[in-house]
């Protein structure tokens, strides 16, 4: 099948008719390229999308009280709702499947000071869980632990702009800060996906916080994780059930919907996958339209090649030339046309992208790229649509009689 | 070698339909030398086709060398003219990208023999036509009759057992003609059954035996004393 003089033939067919057999090739090539475009351009819209998550875990759920705004129980509307340590002991015994990890949070302004610098940061309570909620890398020294929370430690995870801020070039770990007018031990430094906000941060044990901030066993808010194995189903189900589970603890009326509120990024992530994939579809389709004019373009520049070569066919044919001969010879060159084409325009398309994409950061669009399956699907397709454009050209070849080929003088 | 036996072809156009051949009775043993004759419109191109397997027919017989030629599909077809027939063609019919051995190779090409041994056996049918130095060069690059020779030594690259020429002579001067009939000669003193349709006299007497078709039978079939070329290839 990969003998040269197969080879040679297809190749003497398209140098015998460059010009046509480029401008076809341009418009298979023109059709890759809008495909390849449009599917990185996607993937960098969705790249964008999962940035914006990107600090915490995507698996995640934060409730957080607010105040009725209907009147239940023989309450009035207007009743702030607050969460304690023992709802996190709840949610823990009710839904002990459900969820991976659960932490409260406790936050509050600090004035921070260190020798001679002083700065207003926010320092939040929370429980060793927090960590794989927000995601939280600790680059040196450790997160809060369980030690920390029965003791009631005064100890903190310093964020890493505050560290820059207060400490410069100074090692902050076992270090103490005073924090309004407290001192506490520095036990780890952490870093946070690509945002400077949350790096602007201290993280201290809430059973620490509760005591020295009012002595109250308040939380602000819960995050917790769900079970990781759960369907995208099951996991609106679960924050559903949690907020009615919620509602009726808190003594809330069913239909209020201000206050107590679940946020489950499954919802959002849900979006935006469906969002892409429309996207995708769409991009797909674009492409495939592009690349039918290309095809169309293959299949006629055949079909007009043959009409040239039918005399050709036909002596072939008397000297012992299959139909299968013919059809081999046809289709060959069309997918080598279609295959080459594609590839340089895939190619190029890749080209531009990977020169642009350091460029191009923005919130809503980061790293377009094209992935593998990309590749091999395109591939694929070049392969197919090749053999779909010389289809009816090598059939028609294969028909030629030889008898009215040779009679064409 | 070639049995033929009361075969009929028509050809239908829309509602009319024309007979061409009316019944032919026709044998060629091996290694005759038959030339056939005929005006245009008798059937000496549809018989011709008829052999070369390029056409079918309606009615009779056809044998070629004990094998009933009728009902072939497109792939047996090709099969059996790239075993049993050589063609040599009025318009010599080289392919004009190929070099004069690579035309030459392309039936072996369809047998499935490899490129070396083609080439090989390319260059020794081409030296017996004498062209030897024109091994590489391409059909433009070559004079009418060495044209034909190369075409000739094409139909003979596949040793097949019949040559069937349709008017061989048809495109060249009266020189490069009587060239050429005398490798056809030589080719049938080596025992090649060789069958040439022509319409001029002269050639057809370099032949052995003539046949005259006129409005789709056979008029007249005689042997014919040989006219000799004296070949200076």
């Amino acid at each position: 099948m990969f003998s040269r003089d197969l080879w040679g033939e297809i190749f003497h067919s398209i140098k015998s008719n460059k010009l046509r057999t480029f401008l076809t090739g341009f418009s298979v090539a023109w059709g890759i390229f809008i495909l390849v475009i449009l599917l990185a351009s996607v993937k960098g819209m969705e790249n964008g999308f999962i940035k914006q998550f990107g600090d915490d875990a995507t698996n995640s759920i934060f409730i957080f009280p607010s105040t009725t705004k209907k009147p239940y129980g023989g309450f009035e509307a207007g009743r702030r709702i607050r969460l304690d340590n023992d709802d996190v002991t709840f949610i823990k015994g009710t839904f002990e499947d459900s969820y991976e990890y659960i932490s409260p949070r406790f936050s509050n302004s600090v004035n921070a000071s260190y020798g001679n610098e002083t700065g207003n940061y926010s320092i939040t309570g929370v429980t060793p869980d927090h960590l794989y909620i927000e995601k939280t890398e600790i680059y040196a020294g450790r997160y809060i632990n369980q030690n920390d929370m029965a003791n009631t430690l005064k100890v903190v995870v310093m964020g890493k702009v505050i560290a820059k801020e207060l400490f410069k070039d100074e090692d902050p770990l076992g270090k103490q800060v005073i924090l309004n007018g407290l001192a506490y031990r520095i036990i780890g430094l952490f870093s946070d996906d690509g945002n400077e906000r949350e790096e602007n941060k201290f993280y201290a044990p809430i059973s620490t916080m509760q005591r020295v901030y009012g002595n109250t066993d308040q939380v602000d808010q819960l995050a917790l994780t769900y079970n990781p194995e759960f369907t995208f189903a099951e996991a609106i189900n679960f924050s559903d059930v949690l907020e009615i589970v919620m509602k009726r603890r808190k003594v809330i009326d069913p239909d209020d919907q201000g206050a107590i509120y679940v946020r489950n990024y499954a919802e959002g992530f849900a979006r935006v996958t469906d969002f892409t994939t429309v996207l995708n579809l769409i991009s797909i389709a674009v492409g495939f339209l592009v690349l039918i004019a290309g095809i169309v373009g293959i299949g006629n520049i055949l079909i007009f090649i043959i009409k040239e070569r039918t005399k050709e066919i036909g002596v072939r044919k008397a000297l012992g030339a299959k139909p299968f001969d013919v059809i081999k010879l046809v289709l060959l060159e069309s997918v080598f046309i279609t295959t080459i084409a594609g590839f340089a325009g895939m190619i190029f398309a890749m080209g531009i992208i990977t020169a642009i994409s350091p460029f191009i950061d923005t919130e809503a669009f980061s790293n377009p790229s094209v992935d593998i399956v990309t590749v091999v699907t395109a591939t694929v397709v070049l392969i197919v649509a090749g053999l779909i454009a010389g289809l009816v050209p090598a059939i028609k070849a294969a028909k030629v009689k030889p008898i009215e080929a040779l009679r064409a003088d | 070698m070639i049995e033929i036996k009361d075969l009929h072809k028509s050809y239908r156009t829309g509602s009319t339909s024309l007979h061409v051949l009316k019944g032919i009775n026709f044998s060629v043993k091996e290694g005759e030398l038959v030339a056939i004759m005929g005006s245009s419109g008798s059937g000496k191109s549809t018989l011709l086709n008829i052999l070369g397997m390029l056409d079918g027919y309606d009615e009779g017989s056809y044998h070629l060398d004990n094998v009933l030629i009728k009902d072939l599909n497109e792939t047996k077809a090709a099969n059996y003219r790239n075993k049993f027939l050589g063609f040599i063609f009025q318009s010599f019919n080289l392919i004009n990208y190929k070099t004069a051995w690579e035309n030459v190779s392309l039936p072996l090409y369809y047998q499935g023999v490899g490129r070396k041994e083609r080439k090989e056996r390319a260059i020794a049918y081409l030296d017996s036509v004498g062209l030897k130095p024109w091994v590489e060069h391409l059909p433009n690059e070559l004079s009418g009759g060495q044209k034909q020779r190369v075409a000739i030594a094409r139909a003979m690259a596949a040793e097949p057992k019949v040559l069937l020429a349709d008017e061989p002579t048809g495109a060249l001067d009266s020189v490069t003609s009587h060239e050429v009939m005398a490798l056809i000669q030589k080719i049938n003193d080596e025992g090649r059954t060789i069958l040439v349709v022509t319409h001029e006299e002269d050639i057809a007497h370099m032949c052995k035996r003539i046949v005259h078709l006129k409005d789709g039978v056979i008029v007249s079939d005689e042997v014919v004393e040989q006219q000799r070329v004296e070949a200076n290839v």
